[in-house]
C-alpha cells in the first residue's frame, strides 16, 4: 500500500491505496468525487481531465502516488460556494454541452488554458481542448462558450472576477 | 497542391411513423403557486427534448418555461411513451403535452368565467393570468384560478392527453400508403480543401439549412445540427468499424477508431428556415437524426469539385483519395494520343 496525501479542491485529504492506484480511481472510488468521469481509462478522451498543480492532466494515466503532496483541482472545486465559474455560467447558459459527459473534463481543460492565455484565439481554444472529446455537441459551442468566458473573466467590471481572485484556488 | 472544392447535398427526413401504433401520453397539472408540474415518459438525453417540453406547456398555459417542472422517465409514475427514437419527441410527445396542457387549461378557464363574468371561451392565458380577451386588465392570476377550482369548485386543474400519429395500414399489395405523419427538409453545403499530394481532406466550412418546422427552442435546434454535423463528418472521413474474418473488432478503442475532435471541426453556420407544420405542437416538427443526414453527401461532393474524383464508399480516407486521383491521372495519360 501507498500512502498519499493530496490537497484537493483546498482541502488536504489522505488514503492508503495499492500502488497501482490511478489518480482518478483514488478520486472516484476512495474520494467519492464522482465529478469527474472514466470513459476510456487510457488517456484517449479528456472524460477524466483534472488540474494538478494547475495543469490539465489525465487523472487516469497519472497515479495516485504521483500525485502525492500536490494540488488537485476537480469539477467539484470549480464553482465557487455561491455562485458558478464564470466558464459553468457561459457553458450553462449558452447550451454548450448536452449529454454532458465530457463537462468536466471540458471545463478543467478550459480552465488550465484561461489561466494560462485570458486571451485565446478561437485555434488557441480548439488545440487546447483538442485531447477532450465530445459525441454531442459538434464542439462549436464550447469554442463559443470558452471565449465568452473569457470576455467576461477579463472584465474588470464583471463581479465573477473578482470573486474569481478572491477565491484563488490555485 | 491544395485544391478547393464546394458540395452541395440536401435531404427529406420523416418524423411520426404512422405504420404502427406510435402513442405518447403526458399528464399536466396547474399548482396552486401558478406553475405547473408535466408528467412525460420521455427521456433526456442531452438534446435538450425536456427544455422543449416545458416550454410547449408553458406556451399552452401562458405561463414561463421557469414555471414548468417537468418529471421524465420513471416508468413507475410517468405516462407511456414510445421513446427518445426517430427524432419524434417535440413531435409526438409535444403534441401529448399541449393537449394535456390544453385540457388543465380548459378547467382554469371553466373555473375563471365566473370570476370575471365572461363565458370560458372569451378567455385567454397569457403572462401567467387567466384574462379576458382584448381587455388584458381584466384578469386572475393563473395561480388564484388554480385555487379555486381545487377549493372552489372541487376540480383540480389536471389534464391528461394522448396523442398517436393517426396509424394508417400501408397497402399490402402495392406496399405504398402514407407512412409517417411528417417531414423535415435540410440542405448543406461543405467547402473542403483536398491535398491532391496526400488524399488529406480538411473541411472548412459547412452551411447548414434546415426546416424542423417552428424551432421551439433556437439555441437546441442549432446544438443539434452542429453535433449531428460532426457525426456526419466523422462518417464522411474518419470513423470506420474493422472487423476481423471472426467477426471481432480489430479497432474498439478511441486510439483506432478516431471521430472528430475540436481541431477537425470547421466553421458552422446553421441556418433555421423558419416554417409552421400544423399538425406539430406550435408548429413544430423535429431535428434529431436529420441533422447528419446529408453532411457526408456533401462532403463528397465537395470532394468531386475539387480533385475531380468520386469517392463511394465511407470513410473517404486519404488512401482512398489519393488512390481515385492516381487512378484519375493514370487515365487521362492514357487518353493523350501518342
Ligand atoms: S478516462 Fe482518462 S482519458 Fe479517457
Ligand atoms: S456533451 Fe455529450 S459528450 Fe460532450
Amino acid at each position: 500500500m501507498t500512502d498519499v496525501t493530496i490537497t484537493v479542491n483546498g482541502s488536504v485529504r489522505s488514503a492508503s491505496v495499492p500502488p497501482e492506484t490511478t489518480l482518478l480511481k483514488l478520486l472516484r472510488d476512495v474520494f467519492q468525487l464522482t465529478g469527474t468521469k472514466l470513459g476510456c481509462d487510457v488517456g484517449d478522451c479528456g472524460a477524466c481531465t483534472v488540474l494538478v498543480d494547475g495543469m490539465a492532466v489525465n487523472a487516469c494515466l497519472m497515479l495516485a502516488a504521483q500525485a502525492d503532496g500536490r494540488q488537485v483541482l476537480t469539477i467539484e472545486g470549480l464553482a465557487m460556494k455561491d455562485r458558478l465559474h464564470p466558464l459553468q455560467k457561459v457553458f450553462e447558459e449558452s447550451g454548450a454541452l448536452q449529454c454532458g459527459f465530457c463537462g468536466p473534463g471540458m471545463l478543467l481543460s478550459a480552465k488550465a488554458l484561461l489561466d494560462d492565455n485570458p486571451d485565446p484565439s478561437s485555434h488557441d481554444i480548439r488545440d487546447a481542448l483538442a485531447g477532450n472529446l465530445c459525441r454531442c455537441t459538434g464542439y462549436s459551442k464550447i469554442v463559443e462558450a470558452v471565449q465568452d468566458a473569457a470576455r467576461a473573466m477579463r472584465d474588470p467590471r464583471t463581479e465573477d472576477t473578482r470573486q474569481l481572485e478572491m477565491h484563488g484556488h490555485d | 497542391m491544395k485544391r478547393r472544392g464546394r458540395g452541395i447535398a440536401c435531404m427529406w427526413y420523416p418524423i411520426g411513423f404512422t405504420v404502427d401504433a406510435n402513442p405518447s401520453a403526458a399528464v399536466v397539472k396547474v399548482n396552486e403557486d401558478g406553475t405547473a408540474t408535466v408528467l412525460t415518459g420521455t427521456v433526456e438525453t442531452g438534446q435538450g427534448s425536456l427544455t422543449v417540453l416545458g416550454q410547449i406547456a408553458a406556451e399552452a398555459l401562458g405561463i414561463a418555461a421557469d414555471d414548468v417542472h417537468v418529471v421524465s422517465a420513471d416508468t413507475d409514475v410517468t405516462p407511456m411513451d414510445t421513446g427518445a427514437i426517430a427524432s419524434r419527441t417535440t413531435y409526438v410527445t409535444g403534441n401529448a403535452i399541449r393537449l394535456a396542457a390544453e385540457n388543465a387549461k380548459a378547467i382554469l378557464f371553466e373555473t375563471a368565467g365566473p370570476m370575471l363574468q365572461v363565458m370560458p371561451s372569451q378567455l385567454e392565458a397569457r403572462d401567467r393570468k387567466i384574462q379576458v380577451k382584448g381587455f388584458p386588465q381584466r384578469s386572475v392570476s393563473i395561480g388564484e384560478v388554480a385555487k379555486r377550482a381545487q377549493v372552489g369548485l372541487g376540480r383540480p386543474p389536471i389534464g391528461s392527453a394522448s396523442w398517436n400519429p393517426p396509424t394508417v395500414a400501408m397497402d399490402p399489395e402495392t406496399g405504398q400508403g402514407k407512412p409517417f405523419s411528417t417531414y423535415v427538409y435540410a440542405t448543406q453545403i461543405a467547402e473542403v480543401e483536398v491535398d491532391d499530394e496526400t488524399g488529406e481532406v480538411d473541411v472548412l466550412r459547412i452551411v447548414a439549412s434546415h426546416d424542423c418546422g417552428t424551432p421551439i427552442n433556437p439555441m437546441l435546434v442549432e446544438g443539434q445540427v452542429e453535433g449531428g454535423i460532426s457525426m456526419g463528418i466523422g462518417f464522411a472521413l474518419q470513423e470506420e468499424m474493422l472487423f476481423n474474418a471472426q467477426g471481432c473488432q480489430i479497432n474498439p478503442n478511441l486510439t483506432n477508431y478516431i471521430m472528430p475532435t475540436s481541431l477537425d471541426m470547421p466553421e458552422i453556420v446553421v441556418d433555421i428556415v423558419e416554417n409552421y407544420d400544423p399538425t406539430g405542437p406550435f408548429g413544430a416538427k423535429g431535428v434529431g437524426e436529420p441533422s447528419l443526414v446529408p453532411t457526408a453527401a456533401a462532403i463528397l461532393n465537395a470532394i468531386h469539385d475539387a480533385v475531380g474524383v468520386r469517392i463511394t464508399s465511407l470513410p473517404a480516407t486519404s488512401e482512398k483519395i489519393l488512390t481515385a486521383i492516381k487512378a484519375k491521372r493514370a487515365g487521362e495519360r492514357k487518353q493523350v494520343p501518342a
